[in-house]
């Protein structure tokens, strides 16, 4: 048992240093453009002082924290002036996950991460940078209780021998990338970065280019155009391939555990227990080619693990192979998904009104200041109506004895499979055309990221479906 | 959930909902004041002032004549042994269903208005959500909260 006082790695003054200017970026950034002209000598002595102090409390705040564990603790110790120290034990950590970013990698660290089962945002631990060898043996170490725990470590082990687990094929990788539409992110990262340039290129520049573009001719500006689009789409399927590179999911007793990353490594553990709903998303894109996305909703857990809103649990598969994964990997959520009970046809009209009505103003007001632009927004209205069309096809539900299955397209397709004591309430409400048409919403709570409700809506369905859900839901008749 | 919930909430809780109503409405009041005695000291243009007084008038009649008594008409509760039916919504109607086992905590509440007409308002929060049972009379609120706290267990396991 380690029990000596340890340091992390002298290389986490580099990640303090870097998070702490990166914090003080943006006022540096201001105050350059503002003092530079009148005052630039004393702005460099404030910044390079600055920058001094920063160093300084990084080196300190390395030096001040240590670590050790005791008996069934782990005991950190940290704060330069206000000492703190915290303890979490053994029992009650939910999971240790090692990541590394590409400073991690070059130095052969990891950052420790530890979950208590505190829902929420509360203890929970970060070592910024341990050798792997020290990371390893941490986990190792903090593990040993919770396995011996049992008394059944032998068969334990056995069925990690034969755990089912999964990784993404450089094929499906790449199709995930093509197809992963964050073309659409970049574009508006960089006509935002555009945008901000601007500011500091001289006027000058400015025109010589917008001359020379216009003295190239039409067809070499679109040529130009579509090399740019193509770099960037090659930009995008690089993005999707670096974050989900080696993306391996693999099942122990009672977690998932998954790792990805070309570049930065990443580890995410998954109790099984804090899973409140699977979901199957079928993006527009992806959606004629067979292929989803399969996710889950996990109650608590923290947003610096770099994850989105929802964790993927893989990142592409087929739409047929989705039963076979749900199977191996979490058999309480195989629903017969697909044999949905729809919307009723008079949903149709509230499904259309409603995606259309935002480009129906629009285009009222282009035709009454620009009509001969009226073609725009008449495409618009047009896919507006197609999209309604969808998202009426789209909605719908099923209930198996404790599972509900629910399905609904806001852009992309999605469908969610939650289990009956899940569903923290059931809302239906009902405004008054919905009523004289026999229809009525509904609105289901679970537990979403960092302990805060996550809500799903079916709009307008059939108002007998929603009682029937209702009884099915209610834990009153069946005592 | 065909049937609405039985129980409804206190009828006080018309005049306290009007009170409150009117202390915003009175905001609205004070900077249509504002703008009349600028208008007057600027000459505005007319129709602003009148505008104003529109939106205050038509605010005044609508949040403090109107809104209180639908809202006391279509809020309603019930509290069954296994969960707790909440209905609510004046021009869109909620009916909720909270299982007692997902109730995490209930508190009851008062602000100074509620105060006044010796009422309070029961708030009862699961993992994901809170609902809210207001204006209900004093002691029927805080035998309500001891009731569904005595009903609510949750299942540690399956948070």
């Amino acid at each position: 048992m380690m029990s000596e006082q340890r340091r992390l790695h002298p290389a986490a003054i580099i990640f303090n240093f870097i998070k702490a200017i990166r914090e003080a970026l943006f006022v540096i950034i201001i105050s350059f453009i503002s003092f530079k002209d009148d005052y630039l000598f004393y702005y460099l002595l404030v910044v390079a002082g600055l920058v001094l102090i920063i160093l300084t409390i990084s080196v300190l705040s390395w030096y001040r924290y240590t670590y050790r564990l005791v008996d069934d603790e782990l005991q950190i110790e940290y704060g330069i002036i206000v000492r703190k120290k915290r303890y979490i034990s053994k029992n009650r950590i939910q999971s240790i996950d090692l990541t590394a970013s590409v400073i991690h990698r070059i130095f052969k660290l990891v950052k420790v991460q530890i979950e208590t089962a505190g829902s929420g945002m509360s203890a929970e631990a970060t070592l910024k940078a341990v050798t792997v060898g020290q990371g390893e043996q941490l986990r190792r170490e903090l593990k040993v209780v919770q396995q011996g725990e049992g008394g059944e470590d032998f068969t334990r082990n056995q069925e990690e021998l034969d755990s089912p687990s999964k990784q993404i094929s450089w094929n499906r990788l790449f199709v995930a990338g093509s197809t992963s539409g964050s073309i659409g992110v970049i574009l508006a990262l960089l006509a935002f970065g555009l945008s901000e340039i601007e500011q500091f290129l001289p006027d000058q520049f400015f025109n010589q280019t917008f001359e020379w573009v216009i003295g190239l001719g039409i067809s070499i500006v679109i040529v130009l155009a579509i090399i740019v689009l193509f770099v960037l789409y090659l930009l995008g399927i690089a993005g999707t391939m670096i974050k989900y590179g080696n993306f391996t999911i693999q099942k122990n007793k009672e977690e998932l555990f998954i790792t990805r990353g070309l570049l930065e490594k990443k580890q995410l553990t998954i109790p099984l227990k804090r899973i409140q709903a699977i979901g199957v998303q079928e993006s527009i894109i992806r959606q004629p080619l067979g292929y989803v996305t399969v996710f889950a909703e996990v109650a608590g857990g923290s947003l610096d693990k770099g994850e989105d809103f929802s964790t993927v649990l893989f990142p592409i598969m087929k739409r047929e192979e989705v039963d076979a994964f749900l199977q191996e990997f979490i058999p309480t959520y195989v629903s017969e998904r697909t044999k949905l009970h729809p919307l009723p046809k008079r949903a149709l009209k509230f499904y259309l009104f409603r995606s259309v009505i935002p480009f129906f103003i629009v285009a009222a007001l282009v035709l009454y200041f620009y009509p001969q632009f009226i073609w725009g927004p008449v495409i618009l209205l047009l896919a507006s109506l197609y999209l309604g069309l969808l998202r009426h096809r789209a909605g719908g539900f099923r209930t198996e004895e404790k599972l509900l299955t629910i399905r609904y397209r806001v852009l992309s397709k999605n469908t969610m499979i939650i289990v009956h004591k899940r569903i923290q309430s059931y809302e239906k409400k009902q405004h008054k055309l919905q009523k004289s048409q026999q229809l009525a919403t509904l609105n289901l709570s679970i537990i979403g990221k960092l302990g805060v409700g996550k809500h799903y809506k079916l709009k307008d369905l059939a108002v007998n479906d929603v009682d029937l859900l209702a009884d099915w839901y209610s834990y009153r008749k069946k005592g | 959930m065909r049937q609405p919930p039985k129980n409804r909430v206190a009828k006080d809780a018309m005049k306290a909902w009007k009170i409150s109503a009117i202390l915003s409405v009175g905001v609205l009041w004070l900077i249509s004041l504002t703008i009349g005695i600028l208008t007057s000291l600027f000459a505005w243009p007319i129709w602003i002032i009148f505008i104003a007084l529109v939106i205050s008038v038509v605010s005044t009649i609508l949040f403090v004549f109107i809104l209180p008594r639908l809202r006391w008409r279509r809020w309603r509760y019930e509290v069954f042994e296994q969960e707790i039916y909440i209905q609510h919504g004046i021009l869109i109607v909620s009916r909720t269903l909270v299982p007692m086992i997902r109730v995490q905590h209930v508190d009851t509440k008062q602000g100074p208005i509620l105060k006044r007409f010796r009422l309070a308002s029961v708030t009862i929060s699961t993992a994901a959500t809170t609902h809210e049972i207001p204006a209900l009379l004093e002691e029927d609120a805080s035998e309500l909260r001891d009731r569904i706290s005595g009903l609510a267990r949750v299942d540690e396991d399956d948070v």
